[in-house]
């Protein structure tokens, strides 16, 4: 019954507040998404929205243990139910996962690119769209598709459950497939990531990878094996 | 007053922030402006000892915040230059000492009066950044040309990105000119490529620096030295003049001396 939302502030997981949706089972649910998504959620900072639900401290409590469990940081929880709030403030999380002065220097997820206009119309949808750069220490996370027209820079991540296409020069951290998807494809007009990844296979790009000029590449898996290949998009 | 809030900051420590912000803040006094530049480094303050102020240092801007002071008892003129004051820091406290709604309340008080504040910034990794960019109109990132510096500062950028404070400019301090020819040295061009940022100042590798910082006495004071012409154009640039952007010449005393610059 829960979803994820890419969310321009992090993640944000809904849950449901319909009459058989308990705290429980919604959390056990969490955690199967948690097991089944690999390494999607490591560092990440999620929200929760819960809607109605009326939950105690215990309950808000058990969420975050469960979370920091998988090294993902819960960092708001927003409710329509006042005895939530309340719970929430008492556990000195925010309760507006919009907030615009989220602390921003904690990891640098998709909320860091605000100023983008097209982060805001890919929320909740297949992928997101940005149009710019991706420096040192960001880190870009979306459920679907990431699809970037300009550079990813030196130190920057990308992490997207399905497909990375990048209009620029990749070089940083580049994980395609991440919830174990190993048909998921990752392009750039100049493929020269630090480390690559494809559902569960890593590749490290020898740091020589300097090319006077590039060609767009195609990196897939193909028997088990990382393959690169031409790009002709 | 139609004023302009500048902070000053990096990726590291030690590239020359409050260096370059006690010159740019002389200079852009010695343009006729008036000029506050104030401290926002916490515990590690040095913004005074550059202008050679410490000694008149009575309240700091942690006094003015709990209450001690009116701001205008923190503010200390430095008549050498004008209309230049300086806002200490707390030498004692650490960098929480200021919240970021705190830090633009008081700068806010300040712009009434004067044309440019210069904030003298942690680095960017530090405690107190957020703090110290909270009320900039403009965010000045200064780098040295190497890699690391380099790499430091595209994570600094991006910070100032993500506060809807970009686009950054940048300043690219203690460029050697002759180690930029051998190739020993990233050149402007490089960087700007690297970062995709624009430059607003190259100050080069100056001796006269350190022995200025000794006497308390910032180069744009009276030097005629190549340091203290980069740091004039760059306050020229900020008040809106068009000057070129030229690597400067430099080289050191002995090749200056050989004619080999
Ligand atoms: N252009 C330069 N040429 C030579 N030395 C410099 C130059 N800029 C800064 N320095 C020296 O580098 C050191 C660090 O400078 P400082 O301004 O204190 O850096 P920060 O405030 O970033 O820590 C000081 O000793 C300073 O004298
Ligand atoms: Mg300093």
């Amino acid at each position: 019954m829960i979803s994820i939302k890419g969310l321009r502030q992090g993640l944000l997981i809904l849950f449901s507040d319909a009459e058989n949706a308990t705290w429980a089972t919604q959390l056990d649910e969490l955690k199967v998404k948690l097991e089944q998504s690999g390494s999607f959620f490591q560092n990440a900072r999620v929200a929760f929205d819960v809607r109605g639900l009326s939950l105690s401290l215990d309950d808000l409590q058990i969420a975050k243990t469960l979370l920091e469990s998988y090294r993902v940081n819960l960092w708001a929880i927003a409710s329509q139910n006042d005895k939530t709030i309340a719970n929430t403030r008492r556990m000195n999380l925010a309760t507006d996962p919009n907030n615009e002065e989220m602390p921003s220097l904690v990891t640098d997820d998709i909320g860091t690119l605000k100023e983008n206009p097209f982060a805001a119309t890919a929320e909740g949808s297949d992928g997101i769209f940005l149009q710019r750069l991706v420096r040192s220490g960001q880190t870009l996370r979306h459920p679907g598709h990431i699809v970037i027209i300009g550079d990813v820079h030196p130190g920057a991540e990308l992490i997207a459950g399905s497909d990375i296409i990048v209009w620029g020069k990749l070089q940083g951290a580049a994980h395609a497939g991440s919830t174990g998807n190993d048909k998921a494809i990752v392009c750039a007009l100049d493929l020269a990531p630090s480390i690559l990844r494809i559902g569960n296979t890593t590749r490290r790009v020898p740091a020589d990878k300097k090319r006077k000029y590039p060609k767009p590449e195609m990196a897939k898996i193909v028997n088990q094996e990382m393959n690169i290949i031409e790009w002709t998009p | 007053m139609d004023s302009v809030v500048i902070t000053i900051t990096s990726g590291k420590g030690g590239v020359g922030k409050t260096t370059t912000t006690a010159n740019i803040g002389t200079a852009l006094a010695l343009l006729g402006k008036k000029v506050v530049i104030a401290d926002a480094d916490i515990g590690l303050r040095n913004l005074d000892i550059v202008l050679g102020l410490e000694n008149r240092i009575v309240y700091d801007s942690v006094d003015f915040i709990e209450g001690r002071c009116k701001l205008r008892q923190a503010l200390i003129r430095d008549k050498r230059a004008g209309e230049l004051y300086l806002l200490p820091a707390a030498q004692t406290r650490d960098k929480t000492a200021i919240k970021p709604q705190q830090m633009v309340d008081m700068i806010n008080e300040l712009r009434d009066e004067f044309h440019y504040i210069l904030i003298d910034s942690p680095a960017g990794i530090e405690q107190g950044f957020q703090t110290a960019i909270a009320p900039a109109d403009r965010v000045i990132v200064i780098i040295n040309p190497e890699v690391s510096s380099v790499r430091d500062a595209d994570r600094v950028i991006g910070l100032v990105e993500a506060h809807q404070k970009g686009p950054a400019m940048l300043i690219v301090n203690r460029i050697d000119s002759a180690r930029v020819k051998k190739k020993d040295m990233l050149s402007v061009e490089d960087i700007t490529e690297i970062l995709s940022s624009q430059v607003i100042g190259i100050v080069p590798e100056d001796e006269e620096i350190l022995s200025s910082t000794n006497r308390g006495q910032p180069v744009v004071l009276n030097s005629k030295g190549s340091a203290a012409q980069a740091y004039r154009d760059i306050a020229r640039r900020i008040v809106g003049e068009s000057v070129p952007l030229t690597m400067p010449s430099t080289g050191s005393f002995w090749q200056k001396l050989f004619g080999r610059a």
